[in-house]
């Protein structure tokens, strides 16, 4: 019985897909998200992006934690019913976005913190990860006494977090030749009593400041940079929060303004993949920033020379003057 | 740095890492001992990481969240022994649906105390450290031991009591005896499935402990799953110590002190991946089983429930 209604199953899907693809039409924007829309981090700033589509007069649908199996097909249904582009909010949908975009040449699937794409209409939007890196790690090195500073990360040799930690390296090394900078990689992003162990085992080192990339561990980090009395960088203004005391600023990434920017320029035929980064030298949007809380960019604690150099160290960037490309030995663990 | 401070820091971070792993096993070995399985420590801990940031935010009162986190672990506790004991369930099985019910529950609930239904952020002071008077001024010892938060006192405090149970009392016997011979303690007028429930109910107290440590004591925060998995390792420290309460702490500072050698080793910069150093203590957690383990005789009766004749 339950073969037949396989079975059944199966044909029925054939049949959709004979139907062919409906020809893309401007302005309709589907969305598919790894997780809940209101987990208050990457979920919800991607689907802030989606409002925003929707304030510019688009025609908006989303579908939630959507899992890696159903990839594929919650892909070729939205294209199905007309959406271009759909967006995977995630490098994980990278692989089934390569899959679709093929057999259906007329719709734009886009990956939000892909590493790459494919033909004309696959593209990865992500932002310059290397950029916040760099100046996150000019500021560490500016702020140490001891000339050591730490990362705490995960997932080495991932694309994002070569650009991270090898920016965060590049940097302090460009303020500070001499300065000592060691990364520590964890095995899991989502674990803050592990992190929290590592970044003591650096501050133990003789770091005295301590940043990185993590997720939910990121607290974690900042609960070591506050019980040891040490500077860290986080990665949201929750972070400041735990403490407020020792938080120098944040990476805030800006998913919503990426979408909000790159979508209507992809749909008009203005914008080209494969991959297109956002940082402080692209139109529309920075992508992300360094802000300490909404009303300030850093800690009262850095001083007026350091904000100066850094802002220096921005405009380079927007220039085009200074680009940062951080190979995977500069993103290495240890010294 | 000198090698000696080296040391006293990777001891004392070893201890920070078995902390919340030895409370989990105490309460595997109960469980264990008396013949049921602790394959839901993992859940149990998670859910008292939960309870704990909870009640400790709503309540404002760290003792609160230390009864919160007790009572969320006795509460799925109970899960695994009204199916286990009173059903007869599968154990493994059991074990492993709460671990699952725990990271959808505790993920859930997050997001359901919050307005518009928003992961809501709970934070907490941590536990302070209640450095021992005298002691806490000598040398390596002093830093490694008695400079500790109140947790990983009460860690040492239960191993002992639970040592000391086991061993040396009546009600220790008992329990032993069911996890050993049910039908044999049923025979001399004890209720195996009375002290089995008794017994999972203790492990469940004391896995939402070692989920407090975690929550409470070191992270002042609940994100989803954080105990990753240290259930686990909880569980493979209670083989390798041989279901005593002794070995068991062995093998959870084991754990620790290759975790906290694995952070230092990578500040190295040896030519070896991370990935590869980040593997060092499971790889010797799993070297320590296959050669202790097999050694290692289970309680006899473990895994199979009792049913009357």
């Amino acid at each position: 019985m339950l073969k037949r209604i396989v079975a059944v199953a199966a044909v029925l899907v054939v049949a959709a897909g004979s139907l062919g693809p409906v020809t893309a039409q401007g302005g309709k924007v589907a969305m598919l998200l790894p997780g809940s829309i209101n987990d208050q981090s990457w979920n919800a700033a991607g689907y802030g992006g989606l409002q925003k589509l929707k304030e510019q007069g688009m025609e908006t649908a989303y579908s939630e934690n959507v899992q890696a199996a159903d990839h594929i097909e919650a892909m070729k249904d939205y294209a199905r019913r007309g959406f271009s582009p759909v967006i995977g909010h995630s490098g994980r949908f990278l692989s089934a976005a390569q899959r679709v975009g093929p057999e259906f040449e007329k719709t734009l699937f886009v990956v939000g913190s892909g590493s790459g794409g494919q033909g004309k209409n696959v593209i990865s939007l992500d932002l310059a990860n290397e950029q916040f890196g760099y100046l996150a790690g000019a500021l560490a090195a500016r702020m140490s006494k001891t000339g050591k500073i730490g990362a705490v990360a995960g997932l080495e040799g991932l694309p994002n977090m070569v650009a991270s930690m090898g920016g965060f390296r590049l940097g302090a090394k460009s303020v500070r030749p001499d300065v000592e900078v060691r990364i520590v990689y964890l095995q899991s992003m989502e674990d803050p009593a592990a992190a929290k162990e590592a970044a003591f085992s650096l501050i133990g080192a003789g770091a005295d400041v301590v940043g990185g990339k993590l997720n939910a561990g990121h607290a974690g980090l900042v609960q070591a940079a506050k019980e040891k009395g040490v500077w860290t960088i986080g990665r949201s203004f929750g972070h400041t929060q735990i403490a407020p005391e020792r938080v120098l600023t944040n990476i805030n990434e800006k998913w919503s303004e990426v979408y909000a920017t790159a979508v209507p320029e992809l749909i008009a035929g203005r914008l080209h993949g494969p991959y297109i980064a956002f940082g402080y030298d692209t139109r529309g949007t920075t992508g992300g920033e360094l802000r300490y809380s909404p009303e300030r960019e850093f800690n009262a604690g850095v001083p007026p020379a350091v904000v100066a150099e850094l802002e220096a160290i921005k405009k380079k960037l927007a220039s085009g003057a200074l680009r940062v490309k951080p190979t995977k030995d500069d993103a290495r663990s240890g010294a | 740095m000198s090698v000696e401070t080296a040391l006293v820091e990777l001891l004392a971070a070893a201890v920070r890492i078995a902390t919340p792993l030895f409370f989990a096993a105490l309460g595997g070995i109960l469980s264990e001992r008396a013949g049921v399985f602790a394959v839901g420590l993992e859940g149990m801990m998670l859910a008292g990481a939960f309870g704990g940031v909870l009640a400790g935010h709503l309540a404002g009162s760290a003792a609160a969240g230390l009864a919160a986190s007790v009572a969320a672990g006795v509460l799925l506790a109970l899960l695994v022994a009204v199916a286990t004991v009173r059903f007869g369930a599968d154990q493994m099985v059991t074990g492993l649906a709460v671990n699952i019910l725990a990271v959808g529950l505790t993920s859930f609930l997050l997001r359901g105390f919050a307005a518009r239904g928003e992961a809501a952020t709970l934070r907490v002071p941590v536990l302070a450290a209640w450095p021992v008077p005298g002691l806490a001024e000598v040398p390596v010892l002093g830093v490694v031991l008695f400079r500790q938060p109140p947790l990983t006192y009460a860690a040492v405090v239960f191993g002992v009591l639970i040592a000391v149970f086991l061993a040396r009392t009546r009600a220790g016997l008992t329990l032993r005896a069911v996890g050993e011979n049910p039908a044999a303690a049923f025979a001399v007028g004890v209720e195996p499935a009375r002290v089995r429930l008794a017994a999972v109910l203790a492990c469940g107290a004391l896995a939402g402990l070692g989920g407090a440590v975690l929550s409470l004591q070191q992270v002042g925060t609940f994100t989803d799953a954080m105990t990753n998995g240290r259930g686990y390792i909880a569980l493979a420290a209670i083989i390798v110590g041989r279901w005593l309460p002794g070995g068991t702490l062995l093998g959870c500072l084991l754990f620790g002190a290759a975790d906290a050698l694995q952070l230092r080793v990578q500040s190295l910069r040896l030519p070896v991946s991370s990935y590869v150093i980040q593997m060092t203590p499971y790889v010797v957690a799993l070297v320590v089983l296959a050669g202790l383990g097999r050694s290692a005789r289970l309680p006899a009766a473990l895994g199979t429930p009792f049913r009357r004749e």
